[in-house]
Formats: C-alpha cells, sequence, structure tokens
C-alpha cells in the first residue's frame, strides 16, 4: 500500500492540478450472519471481502475538490483481493487511484469555477485541516470472529420461545459477527492499523391489535465475542419480557393526544439525545447552506440547564460494566480518538470534528468516521449525558406524579423504551432510529394503577422539550446501535440518566388496519376460533 | 440430469376432500411425498386453507400453490491473481399463491401476487408450518383487494377478446431425488487465481477477473388441484473477463462463460487457463486492430454462436406468451404481438422448443426439464414453422387462441412468479450449408455488389456490439480483425427478410438468466445489415503505467 501510494504520489504529483493529499484504506472484513425463527435456522451466511478506498485531494486545503457538495468526487471505492498478493492489490489500488484522480481533478475545477462566481459563504474554512500524521501499527486482535456454529446455536435455542405465543405473528433472533481490520496509509505519512470485533444480536416480535396497529418489541445485545453476552437465563427472561409486553400492548387503549409532563427512561434518554442534540453537534452541519444549522451561533450560549453536560468519548470502553458500541482508538481519518466536551453546564462549548474545519474550529477532534466507501464527517462515538441535578431513580416516579399534580393533569407518561422501526427482512443491519416510542405507561395521579398505552407519537420541537427538563435520574444507562447517516453506518453508544421533562407533547400514530390472522397458526388449531380470542397463552 | 434418477409421474384426480385437521393427518401419512418433510407440511397446511381460509363474506380461495425453493450456493469471485470475494449461503424461500374467483375472472394480475417468506432450514414441523401459515394468510387477504379492485376496473374497460385468467390442467405428481452441493474448494479457487493472474503477461492489461457461481438448488411444489411435485437442479458456472484500452483510449473486452449442470463437465483448470489466455491473446489482437469503418452496408455472416445471441434476443424474448395488462386487446407483450400466423423468419427456417432433450451432439442442454414450475409437464412446442409463426410459449395464464399451459411457466431465482420462459430453443434450417459454403456466398454477394470486403461475427457482445468481428476480403478471402462496430438495424425485420442462408453447424448457448435455458443455432448470412462505428467517449489512457509486477 505504501510503496503504490508513494508512486501515486511522484506520478501525479507532475499533473496539474495536481493532488496535494492521498490516502488508501484497506478494510479487511469477515462477516458471518445467522436468523432463527421458532426455534428454527432461517438462514446461515458467511463471507469475506477486503475493500479498498482511495481519497484525494486536489488543490490546497484552503479550496480543495471535496469542498462543499462536491465531497463525494474525493474518494473511489472498490472490491480488492484478500489474498496478500502485494502485485495484485498494487494493481487495484493503481486503477483506483487513476480512476479517482480523474474524479478528483474534474471535481476540482467545477469548484474553483464556483467559487470565483458564486456569492462569498458564510463560513470561509479551509476544506481540510492540517493534522500531525500518526504511526500506530501494532495492534492486539480484539476477539476472534464469532464461530457459525455458535451463532446457528444462539439464534435457534432463542428464537424458540416465541413458538409458544399464539398471538406472536412474526419474530426471530438476528446474530451478525463481524471482524475487521483497518489499515491506513497517507502522504502525510500516516499509518493506522486498527482491528474491531463486534458481534450484535437483534431480537424482534411482532404482533397486531385488534384494530389492525402492529406492535414489534426489539431487543439489541452487542458484545466483543459471544461469550460476552449475558448469560442465558437473562437473554430467556428478556425474550418472555417481550412476548409479555407484547400481550399487554395489544389489549392496551390507544393513546390520546397529551401535553404535560413525562418521565423517560435512561435507555429512552439515551436515544433521545442521540438523535435531537447529538446529529446536530457535529461539525460538518455548522458549514454548508442546506444545513439547519441549529447550534452554529449558539457557541457559548445556553442550549440545555445547568445542570446537565455532554460529552462525546470515544476512548470509553466499558460504562458501569456495560461494553460502549462507540469505542475506538484512531477515527476514520487516522487521527487518534479524544474527549470532547461538548456542552458543560448547559453551555455549547464544542462540536464533533473530523478533518473538515468550520469557524472558530481548525483542527479534528477525532471524530471522522465512516463506514467503507464513504467520506469521513464527523459523527458520536459514545455521547454521554450527565447531571448535576438528581433525584434517586427510584424518587423519580413521586416527581412525576408531583408534577402532575402541580399542573392539574389526570395522569402523566412514563417512557420506558424508545426504538426504531426495525425490521428483520432486510439483510443489512438496521440504519436509522426514528425516536418511535414503544413502552409507554399512563401514570395516574389519583393512585390507579400504571396503566400501558399504544400507539404514541412525540410531536413539537424537540430541541423546545431539552429546556423543559426538571430534574434526573442518578445512574445512566447505555444505548448501543449502529447509526446511519451520510458518512454511513458506524457503531455507536448514548448514555444517559433517566430525565423528568415538565412537558412533552403527544399524537396517535397513524397505523394500519389489517386484519388478525385468518386461522390460528399451526400448534393452535383446536383452540378457539375466533380471532378475538387468539392470544391466550399457554 | 442423470438419467439415472427415478422419475415418478402420477396422473390422479382431486386428493380427497378432507374436512378436518385431525382426519387429515391419518389419511395424508399414506399420500406421496409425506415421508419428505417439507412436502409433508405443506400438505398439512394446505389442507387447512382449502377448508377454512375464508373471511366472512368474502368467497374462499379457489386455487392455492405453495413453491419452496431451497438454494444452496456458493459463489467466489478472483481479481488479478487474488480471491476478492467468497461467500457461501443456504436459504429457502416461499412462494404463497392464493387466487379467488374462478379459472374465467380471477384476483390474479400480469405482476404475479402473493406472499413471500423465509422458511427453516432445519425440518421443524411447527416452525415450518408456521411461516406457511403466516404466508398464505397475507396472500389470501391481498388477493380479496385484488379481486375486488380488478372487478372495479374491468366495469370501465371493454374487452374484445375475453381470455380466461388461468389454466384448466392435469394434476402431475413427481418425486425426484433431491441433489446436493458437494465441492472441494480449494482447487476452483486456485484455479480462478491462476486464471485471474494471467494479468501480469501482459502489463497493459487493466484487470482480469475469473469468478464461479455453483448451486444446488431443490423446488418443492404444492397445489390445491393436487399436483405434487418435487426436483432437484445444479448449476455450475465460471466466467473470465478482460478488459484493455486501445492506444486510442477505446475501452476493449472479453469474456467467457462456462454453464453446465454437472462438476464433470466443467473445464478442467489447464482447459480454463487456456481459454483466458486466449481471451488475453484476442484482447491484444484487438487493441492493435484497425477501427471499424464509419458506415457498411452489405453482407454479414453471423457464426453459429453469434446466431445463438440474436435469436435469444429478437426471437425467443418475443415468443414468450405474456399476456398484455388488462385492458390492452393484443395477443400478448413483445414484438411478436400481431406476429400470429405471419412470417416472421425465412422459410427454411423452423423453431421449435424442446425441454425434454437433455443433450445435443455431446453438450448437456442447460434448459431440460420433465415439469415446468407450475406443475405442468413440459411439451415440446412447434413455434415458428417454414419461417411462419404459429405458437407461443405458455405457462398457465392463457392468451387469446390459446386456453393451455404447455409447460413453459419458470420462475426466475431466487425469487420470481411462473412467467412463460425458453427451455430449450432449437433453430434448424430445411436448407444448411457447411460453414465453408456461407463464407463462399458472403464472397460472392461482396463482388456481385462491387464490395471490397463483407464482415464476418465470431462473438457477439451485448446491445448489437460484436465482440469479434473481421473483415472478409473479397480479393482472397483471409479475415482482419476490427475493433468497434456496431450493428445498425439488426432487428425482428431484418431477420424476417434479409437472412440469405443458414449452417449445417450448430452452438449450444447454454444461459442462466432468467431461467437456465439453451439456445441451439446454425450460422446465418444476411445479404444486408448495416455495420457502424461506436460513436461512445473514449476515456483517456491510465495517467500513469501499471505497477511491476515481482512475477512474470
Amino acid at each position: 500500500m505504501a510503496k503504490e501510494l508513494q508512486r501515486a504520489k511522484g506520478e501525479l504529483g507532475k499533473l496539474t492540478p495536481a493532488p496535494y493529499f492521498i490516502s488508501y484504506t484497506v478494510y479487511d472484513e469477515q462477516v458471518s450472519f445467522a436468523l432463527g425463527m421458532n426455534g428454527s435456522l432461517i438462514t446461515s451466511t458467511t463471507g469475506r471481502k477486503r475493500m479498498g478506498d482511495v481519497i484525494m485531494r486536489v488543490g490546497a486545503p484552503a479550496l480543495d475538490n471535496a469542498h462543499g457538495e462536491n465531497r463525494p468526487s474525493a474518494i473511489s471505492t472498490e472490491t480488492l483481493p484478500f489474498d496478500d498478493d502485494a502485485d495484485a492489490i498494487a494493481h487495484a489500488l493503481w486503477r483506483l487511484t487513476f480512476s479517482e484522480y480523474r474524479k478528483a481533478s474534474t471535481a476540482f475545477l467545477n469548484v474553483q469555477t464556483k467559487f470565483q462566481v458564486k456569492a462569498k459563504e458564510d463560513d470561509l474554512s479551509a476544506d481540510f485541516s492540517k493534522e500531525t500524521a500518526q504511526s500506530h501499527t501494532d495492534y492486539k486482535e480484539v476477539a476472534l470472529a464469532p464461530e457459525q456454529k455458535e451463532m446457528e446455536t444462539f439464534v435457534r435455542r432463542f428464537s424458540a420461545a416465541f413458538a409458544k405465543y399464539p398471538y406472536i405473528y412474526s419474530s426471530g433472533v438476528m446474530v451478525t459477527g463481524e471482524k475487521s481490520l483497518q489499515r491506513f496509509v497517507s502522504s502525510e505519512g500516516g499509518r493506522v492499523v486498527t482491528p474491531d470485533t463486534m458481534v450484535r444480536v437483534v431480537i424482534q416480535a411482532e404482533t397486531r391489535a385488534e384494530d389492525g396497529m402492529e406492535l414489534i418489541r426489539v431487543e439489541t445485545l452487542q458484545a466483543d465475542s459471544m461469550n460476552k453476552f449475558p448469560a442465558a437465563a437473562e437473554i430467556d427472561a428478556k425474550v418472555e419480557q417481550m412476548a409479555k409486553d407484547l400481550k399487554a400492548l395489544r389489549e392496551a387503549p390507544v393513546a390520546e393526544p397529551y401535553d404535560g409532563p413525562a418521565l423517560l427512561s435512561g435507555r429512552a434518554s439515551g436515544v433521545f439525545f442521540h438523535e435531537v442534540l447529538g446529529h446536530r453537534l457535529e461539525g460538518q452541519r455548522q458549514r454548508g447552506d442546506e444545513e439547519g444549522q441549529t447550534f452554529t451561533k449558539k457557541l457559548n450560549q445556553a442550549v440545555l440547564p445547568e445542570f446537565l453536560s455532554v460529552t462525546d468519548d470515544p476512548t470509553l470502553r466499558t460504562l458501569n460494566g456495560t461494553r460502549l458500541a462507540g469505542w475506538y482508538e484512531y477515527d476514520d481519518e487516522g487521527v487518534p480518538a479524544a474527549r470532547v466536551e461538548v456542552i458543560k453546564d448547559g453551555i455549547l462549548r464544542n462540536f464533533l470534528m473530523s478533518r473538515m474545519p468550520i469557524a472558530g474550529f481548525d483542527h479534528s477532534n477525532g471524530h471522522g468516521r465512516s463506514q467503507a466507501g464513504f467520506m469521513p464527517v464527523g459523527r458520536q462515538g459514545n455521547l454521554i449525558v450527565s447531571s448535576t441535578h438528581t433525584v434517586k431513580d427510584s424518587e423519580l416516579r413521586q416527581k412525576l406524579l408531583d408534577e402532575v399534580k402541580k399542573q392539574g393533569k389526570p395522569y402523566g407518561l412514563y417512557f420506558e423504551d424508545i426504538q426504531g422501526g426495525f425490521t428483520l427482512t432486510q439483510r443489512s443491519a438496521p440504519q436509522a432510529w426514528e425516536v418511535l416510542p414503544v413502552m409507554v405507561w399512563r401514570l395516574y395521579a389519583d393512585g390507579r394503577p400504571d396503566e400501558l398505552v399504544r400507539g404514541v407519537n412525540i410531536v413539537g420541537t424537540p430541541l423546545a422539550a431539552m429546556n423543559r427538563i426538571l430534574v434526573t435520574g442518578d445512574t445512566a444507562s447505555v444505548f448501543n446501535g449502529v447509526c446511519g447517516a451520510e458518512s454511513g453506518s458506524v457503531a455507536v453508544s448514548a448514555a444517559a440518566p433517566a430525565i423528568l421533562f415538565s412537558e412533552i407533547e403527544v399524537q396517535k400514530r397513524a397505523h394500519s388496519n389489517e386484519r388478525l390472522p385468518i386461522l390460528p397458526p399451526p400448534g393452535f388449531e383446536h383452540e378457539a376460533k375466533t380471532s378475538a380470542q387468539v392470544g391466550g397463552q399457554q | 440430469m442423470k438419467t439415472t434418477l427415478v422419475r415418478l409421474i402420477l396422473l390422479l384426480g382431486l386428493l380427497p376432500v378432507l374436512g378436518i385437521t385431525g382426519a387429515f393427518a391419518a389419511e395424508a401419512k399414506n399420500a406421496p411425498g409425506f415421508d419428505d418433510p417439507i412436502l409433508r407440511d405443506l400438505q398439512t397446511e394446505m389442507a387447512r386453507s382449502k377448508t377454512q381460509l375464508r373471511l366472512e363474506n368474502m368467497s374462499a380461495p379457489y386455487f392455492i400453490d405453495y413453491r419452496v425453493v431451497d438454494i444452496d450456493d456458493w459463489e467466489a469471485d478472483a481479481a488479478l491473481g487474488g480471491l476478492r470475494s467468497e461467500t457461501h449461503s443456504r436459504i429457502r424461500f416461499l412462494l404463497v399463491r392464493v387466487r379467488l374467483g374462478d379459472y374465467k375472472l380471477d384476483s390474479s394480475s400480469a405482476h404475479g401476487e402473493g406472499a413471500i417468506e423465509l422458511v427453516p432450514l432445519d425440518n421443524d414441523e411447527h416452525a415450518f408450518r408456521f411461516q406457511v401459515w403466516s404466508a398464505t394468510d397475507k396472500a389470501y387477504k391481498q388477493a380479496v383487494e385484488a379481486l375486488t379492485d380488478k372487478q372495479a376496473r374491468l366495469k370501465q374497460l371493454t374487452i374484445d377478446h375475453p381470455v380466461d385468467d388461468f389454466a384448466h390442467t392435469e394434476a402431475v405428481q413427481s418425486l425426484r431425488p433431491l441433489v446436493e452441493l458437494k465441492v472441494e474448494r480449494e482447487p476452483w479457487l486456485k484455479m480462478l487465481r491462476d486464471a485471474s493472474a494471467l494479468y501480469t503477461k501482459d502489463p497493459k492489461v487493466q484487470l482480469v477477473d475469473a469468478a464461479l457461481s455453483f448451486k444446488a438448488v431443490n423446488r418443492y411444489y404444492l397445489n390445491s388441484e393436487g399436483t405434487l411435485v418435487r426436483d432437484g437442479e445444479q448449476v455450475y458456472r465460471l466466467t473470465i473477463n478482460a478488459n484493455t484500452q486501445a492506444e486510442d483510449g477505446m475501452r476493449l473486452e472479453r469474456s467467457a462463460a462456462f454453464t453446465a449442470n454437472s462438476l464433470q463437465s466443467l473445464p478442467k483448470a489447464a482447459e480454463f487457463e487456456d481459454r483466458a489466455a486466449t481471451l488475453l491473446a484476442t484482447l491484444k489482437q484487438l487493441r492493435e486492430a484497425p477501427v471499424a469503418d464509419e458506415d457498411y452496408h452489405g453482407p454479414v455472416l453471423l457464426s453459429a454462436d453469434s446466431a445463438a445471441t440474436v435469436f435469444s434476443v429478437l426471437i425467443g424474448e418475443n415468443l414468450l406468451g405474456n399476456k398484455p395488462e388488462l385492458g390492452q386487446n393484443a395477443r400478448v407483450r413483445g414484438q411478436f404481438a400481431s406476429s400470429y400466423k405471419t412470417r416472421v423468419l425465412p422459410e427454411f427456417l423452423t423453431v421449435v422448443d424442446d425441454p425434454s432433450l437433455d443433450s445435443l451432439q455431446g453438450t448437456a442442454l442447460l434448459g431440460h426439464y420433465e415439469v415446468d414450475d407450475e406443475g405442468v409437464g413440459a411439451q415440446r412446442v412447434s413455434l415458428v414453422e417454414k419461417g411462419m409463426l404459429v405458437n407461443y410459449l405458455l405457462g398457465r395464464q392463457p392468451i387469446r387462441d390459446f386456453p393451455s399451459s404447455n409447460g413453459h411457466g419458470r420462475s426466475s431465482l431466487p425469487l420470481s412468479w411462473p412467467a412463460p420462459a425458453v427451455g430449450n430453443l432449437v433453430v434448424n434450417s430445411s436448407d444448411a450449408l457447411a460453414p465453408g459454403e456461407l463464407k463462399k456466398k458472403l464472397i460472392a454477394i461482396c463482388k456481385d455488389r462491387g464490395l471490397e470486403y463483407g464482415y464476418y461475427a465470431e462473438t457477439m457482445g451485448a446491445s448489437q456490439a460484436p465482440r469479434l468481428l473481421y473483415r472478409v476480403w473479397a480479393q482472397d478471402g483471409h479475415e482482419e480483425l476490427v475493433r468497434g462496430a456496431l450493428f445498425g438495424d439488426l432487428d425482428q425485420r431484418s431477420m424476417r427478410s434479409n437472412i440469405v442462408a443458414a449452417g449445417n453447424d450448430a452452438y449450444v448457448d447454454n444461459e442462466v438468466q432468467p431461467v437456465p435455458h439453451s439456445v441451439v443455432a446454425p450460422s446465418i448470412l444476411f445479404d444486408d445489415l448495416e455495420v457502424k462505428r461506436q460513436t461512445s467517449n473514449k476515456d483517456k489512457l491510465p495517467e500513469y503505467p501499471a505497477p511491476e509486477t515481482a512475477r512474470k
């Protein structure tokens, strides 16, 4: 790689315009996948591949081919031979490099012309920051790739329990194992090798209520290796809980429009902060005409109550004993990961930066992340929300009820779980989360028992909600997931304590009105035949 | 397919109508296929669906079919001497169709309809039946909506020639042994690496890749009329691609494919490497060849290989009896919509499709099968007689004047609803000449018209561009390779009017897309075709040379 990079630098350097930066990233990936339903294996696949990215910047750091909407012109990607045959890899990189040069040099000419004819941009920052080249080539394997057989056993074992419940119309357990080695070399002399291993489990079950509303429960697990997952009994309990939740959900009343106090569990808060706040803290969202730039002009101003602080710290491997999915040592531009204090005591102090500078922030802070084949941009790693105004988690319920009484409302809402519309039919890992509440309870002021409701949708401006935070719990919960954005899918974590809001607005969610299955599922033929009664537990 | 396979076809009436599940279980134990867990579970769910699946105030299905496709698939690809990808996957799909209404008018549409689910690889009865149950429920509900929708649309339309929606057919029972994918990986991977490593012999070659796709596919089919079919097929395919650029920047590409239904019929490593070496040699010749003249009108000879490609695209695809969209009065979709009983080829050519042929002159035919994917026995169909179009390839979707299936309803992998498809399409000439005679005839036409040369196309690429095209000089008959040519008017009209002779040779083109099929054709001579120069952009040559290789 390094040799071919030198040759490219030398040969292309003679041309006009010439590249001032070239990097090669080679990703070795071993991916395995197993899917089980009702105790039986549905599919099992395994594959190896090696991807090569060439990033090329033509012009000068102040203005180059990656400027604005031309950013994709700076990258070309292709599948490379994964045998360690130096000739083959050099030849493949050569092909990729000269085709990338054509793309990059054409784009640079466009950028130059546009820059001259268009109005001056608001943010005159350079296109590429100067960073110290890193050398990190000894690495330690994170873990071995999971055995295919082991994954198959897992999905059979844990998908079996759903078969007991006739009201679960679709369910499955999916394990994806990925072992990767990423090699980065740059014309600045950077050389970084980083290994990673990740096993991800998605357990999903679905039912429908009488009125056709689709109800879904999803649990995810993430670890370095199969043996780091919780004990079987604990997973069994989760599965049983999912089945119980679904039964309760299909019998639950539909939520009514509501505007009042609400409590978000730590897990729900984590997702909420990741989506609502985290994405807006990514550096590149502060420049360019298409961006909302919510926070661009808010630097050094209060954006959260003063008892809240937010950091993004990819260097943390675990939090309270839980493995954090957003851990890494070097970002995808070869810059060391760093802890960034984005919001300190409610005041916005920093952004999550890649090597794309923005006004006031000339350097990367190690958050330039991407999936193979995408240009890195500022992304979240481990987003951690901390609070100095806390009460014991056990007291939050009472705090909510106090606020409900104060506002004269009949009940408050407790968001136990929030998640997106995952589906197992997709081959790739889930790409995006919506803030989609799933387990939402009414907590009554008059002491009636808590009541689960279904079909809740959060409305209004989520940012406004951020300023209606009254108090938080005292322990952080971790949500691990895969986040999709313009630079592809990356593993992230979000950790937050439970949070009490003085006001959140919800409305009814639109839903399908498909009928329940006409016949009972196999194995339940002799039970009551009308669909209304299907759902009895064994 | 191996000839030793036991084949069993029993023509039966409908299975006894069974009222309740318990009774079914007792009788079904004696039913054919019951020792096969997949067929057994499909039969159990079929019995339930047939007798009980119905929404209040809605009609019950008049037809249900279940198809399970079990694909064991190994794919690998090497480029520049190194392995680039390797995947192994095993998956089983279930496709369920439910039809409401009757054979005359039902819930079906031209797009195919039904529900698809993945089904377990383990033969676990509960998990398997659960997926069948779930898909059947979805398919029934879709059919209820589709029928109402179709009845409403029909009220707005005038139909000149009413055609039934679904063909009656006899129930077929055919159980054949299952197939397995048993391959030793390493020798094949080595073969791909070695062939793709040949790029080192020629520094101007930009890419050589070699790939394999080996599949063992088992299919299970069951319908509510009593048809029950189990069949296995193996498809092995090896491909090589190479590309380069000529000095003027023109992109040049060559490829070769080997397709077979047994491992033994694939080339050995040495033969594969030879073929790769030949490809590279022709690429070098192409690089150095002159560019075709800007415009040419005159005789063109297509080799049997090229002719097979041309017959497949221009004739084969238009022989499919696909019913047009609702409300359109044409007989079929495609170029031959109004060609029934008219001439589509010269009088000396005939075309038949005969899936019962398993080989021709020692070459296995990939389009061989016994029963199609709708459970209908394959039939030999005479399509073009003395140049006249007399029939179409049909599945159970009737078209005007053709109320029955002729056993050509097939579904492509991994997932599709059955549609008419080519099996073994064979083109024959009643007045066949030896290839040498055809060349003489080409030269004679040139001389007659005062042309210095005619053209001979050895192989065709995609979209009317010959890959290897030669000028045949009238003066002494010598052949000269040219590059960058494109046929201008090679279409149904020229097939009908400009073919003046055909050879006594035959080339077997085994293809896997959209379904495994074969096209067998002789060389053909056109008295007049346009050959023009490609106008596509020429890319620049690489800015700097390829890296030197350690191995030479």
